[in-house]
């Protein structure tokens, strides 16, 4: 029992609760301090003051730290350490440049492609940290300009990201939150993801397409690359991609099995970590990236002592009264809402905010359902996948909208060809744009129109 | 021994704003003396003789590394001219773009089991010997020290003057 509980009544805690909420998340936003640091400090202020007993941030449902997020990313970050250094990601990126015959239009396009699907697979920022590298020698080898190259793999990376459960950490939340599986990302999502992904790369040929060109014998420096030569240990490849296969399986099974998408991730991971022969887990464990996934339990007790004390529930009905109850209006506002401001802010927090805000209005709307009854309501299914949808997708609008981002803009900078944040807003912006434009005709169409 | 005693007079100086070529041409009539064959670095000062980087050797090489490929194992990968045309590209940078500073300095009464401790933590074979108002009086060299432990390894007798 804190010491803060007794004397401080609900006015007053629901003030200082929602100080707390406004202070970190315009902390966060300010860049000064880390936003782990923040976040934790906000978390910690959160309990010290009462607002949230330890108990309830440490393992309620409803306000604590969701584990479910924590564990599946967790699971997915030691997966991708084992894999890291056996070559693969090298060999799949040189023969996907051997594959576009050293044309830089058709390179940029298979890139693209690659990073999108293995994107919609593993981390964003480590799909590119994987296959940037990669692209940054091919483009030596061609004598290209390496900027455009970084900015289309980190908005292809974005792109690929929101097809899947897995593929990006807003949908991660929005799926445990909303208890939505795997297949069910797969069959919303994926469909519109290719789509946006086919005019991305369509449109990346009008920009692109007649601008660049490559002398025959520079061509030749890429044909000559032996992707083989990457694989540094088959024996571990083969073992880790049968992992990771069974890993997917589960995946899709996981709603039919009943098991968290994080029990699946779990053990895979185990599983890999056992057959893998390493004698010293330690450095797959300190690789881990725990800034971003304790950053994730400070904003998880942050949020809970907001929904605790009713700011949620007052800023729903507020939303509700703007859009007057009109849910294809505020799947729409939801949408675009939620891309401009992940292109400006980080989509973690933002999603982290939205998703008990859409569980609050669900509860008003339909006051009489409860669990998947109320979180499935068929009305507010396209809710989530706007949320969705806007929340990956926006991150293109800005060189800071994404991690992926993020870590090109770093890499251009060390490549001694930086990129401006106006330059990096020109590609992305647009195309961010286009890919809303054509989520909100596919949400429209399938989900008001044809209703499927 | 101290620091003083061990340490070498390098008059080939270098400048901030110096072209990598004064380097070049430098190091090269630096390690034709006896003293300094071994050397690698030049030390750079400011105008007022203080010591504020080092180059060297590997400071050229770390240069026309691309960074991309300390994260990934593309050795495999490279192609032959490769280093020429990365060398190109360097061949207009100035001295304070590539040296590294900030620069590891002891006072000449300083042991030479501390100019040891600072080689194999900071991963370096230069260290600047300074006087007290820190102006640069001399340099330590890995070559040095090797021949300081030689000459107390063999008693004397592996003196190479």
């Amino acid at each position: 029992m804190s010491f803060a509980t007794a004397s401080m009544n609900p006015q007053a805690a629901f003030w200082t609760a929602t100080a707390i909420f406004i202070l970190a998340y315009a902390l966060i936003i300010s860049e000064k301090i880390h936003k782990t640091i923040i976040a934790l400090t906000g978390a910690a202020l959160m309990i010290v003051l009462g607002i949230v007993t330890q108990e309830e941030a440490f393992s309620s449902v409803e306000l604590g730290v969701d584990w479910n997020v924590i564990f599946l990313l967790f699971s997915m970050m030691v997966i991708i350490n084992i894999m890291r250094p056996t070559g693969i990601f090298e060999y799949i990126a040189i023969r996907s440049a051997k594959f576009a015959k050293g044309r830089p239009f058709m390179i940029m396009a298979v890139f693209s492609v690659v990073t999108a699907v293995l994107s919609a697979f593993l981390d964003n920022v480590t799909t590119v940290l994987l296959i940037a590298p990669v692209t940054l020698l091919i483009c030596q080898a061609l004598e290209l300009d390496v900027v455009p190259f970084l900015i289309t793999e980190a908005l292809a990376s974005n792109i690929g990201g929101t097809a899947t459960l897995i593929g990006d950490p807003p949908n991660i939340m929005i799926a445990s939150r909303a208890q939505l599986d795997f297949m069910a990302f797969i069959y919303n999502l994926a469909p519109v993801v290719i789509i946006i992904l086919a005019a991305y790369v369509i449109t990346l040929r009008f920009i692109f397409g007649s601008r660049m060109t490559v002398k025959k014998e520079l061509r030749r420096r890429v044909m000559a690359m032996d992707e083989k030569e990457a694989i540094k240990d088959p024996v571990l490849i083969r073992k880790a991609l049968i992992v990771l296969g069974l890993t997917m399986t589960g995946f899709v099974l996981h709603g039919m099995l009943h098991m968290e998408p994080a029990t699946i991730a779990l053990a895979g991971a185990a599983t890999l970590l056992l057959v893998s022969r390493i004698k010293e887990p330690h450095h797959i464990f300190s690789e881990v990236e725990w800034t971003s996934l304790f950053f994730f339990v400070g904003l998880f007790i942050i949020i809970g002592g907001v929904v605790k004390v009713g700011l949620i529930t007052w800023m729903s009905v507020k939303v509700l009264e703007i859009t007057q109850g009109n849910l294809f209006a505020t799947s729409m506002v939801v949408m675009w809402f939620s891309a401009f401001a992940s292109a400006f802010i980080d989509n973690i927090p933002y999603v982290a905010t939205m998703n008990p805000l859409i569980i609050d209005m669900a509860k008003q709307l339909w006051p009489s359902l409860q669990g998947t009854a109320l979180l499935h309501h068929p009305d507010l299914m396209p809710l989530w996948w706007s949320l969705a949808l806007g929340a990956c997708l926006g991150g293109n609008g800005t060189a800071i909208g994404a991690s992926a981002n993020v870590i090109v803009v770093g890499m251009a900078e060390k490549m001694g060809s930086p990129i401006s944040f106006k330059r990096f807003m020109l590609y992305g912006m647009p195309l961010m744009i286009e890919s809303v434009i054509i989520s909100m005709i596919y949400v429209w169409l399938r989900y008001y129109v044809l209703n499927i | 021994m101290k620091a003083r005693d061990l340490m070498v007079q390098v008059d080939a100086l270098l400048k901030a704003d110096d072209e990598l070529k004064e380097y070049i041409e430098k190091i090269r009539i630096v390690r034709s003396k006896a003293e300094t064959q071994g050397a690698r670095a030049l030390p750079v000062l400011d105008a007022s003789g203080i010591p504020i980087g080092v180059l060297s050797m590997k400071d050229i090489l770390k240069a026309i590394y691309p960074p991309y490929m300390y994260s990934t194992d593309l050795s495999l990968f490279t192609w032959d001219g490769m280093l020429e045309s990365l060398a190109k590209n360097i061949s207009g940078k100035r001295v304070s773009e590539i040296m590294s500073s900030p620069v590891i300095t002891v006072k000449g009464d300083h042991s030479l089991m501390e100019c040891v401790d600072h080689m194999l933590k900071h991963g370096i074979s230069t260290i600047a010997v300074v006087d007290p108002t820190g102006r640069l009086t001399g340099m330590i060299y890995e070559c040095q020290l090797f021949f300081a432990i030689a000459e107390a390894l063999t008693g004397g007798k592996g003196n190479r003057k």
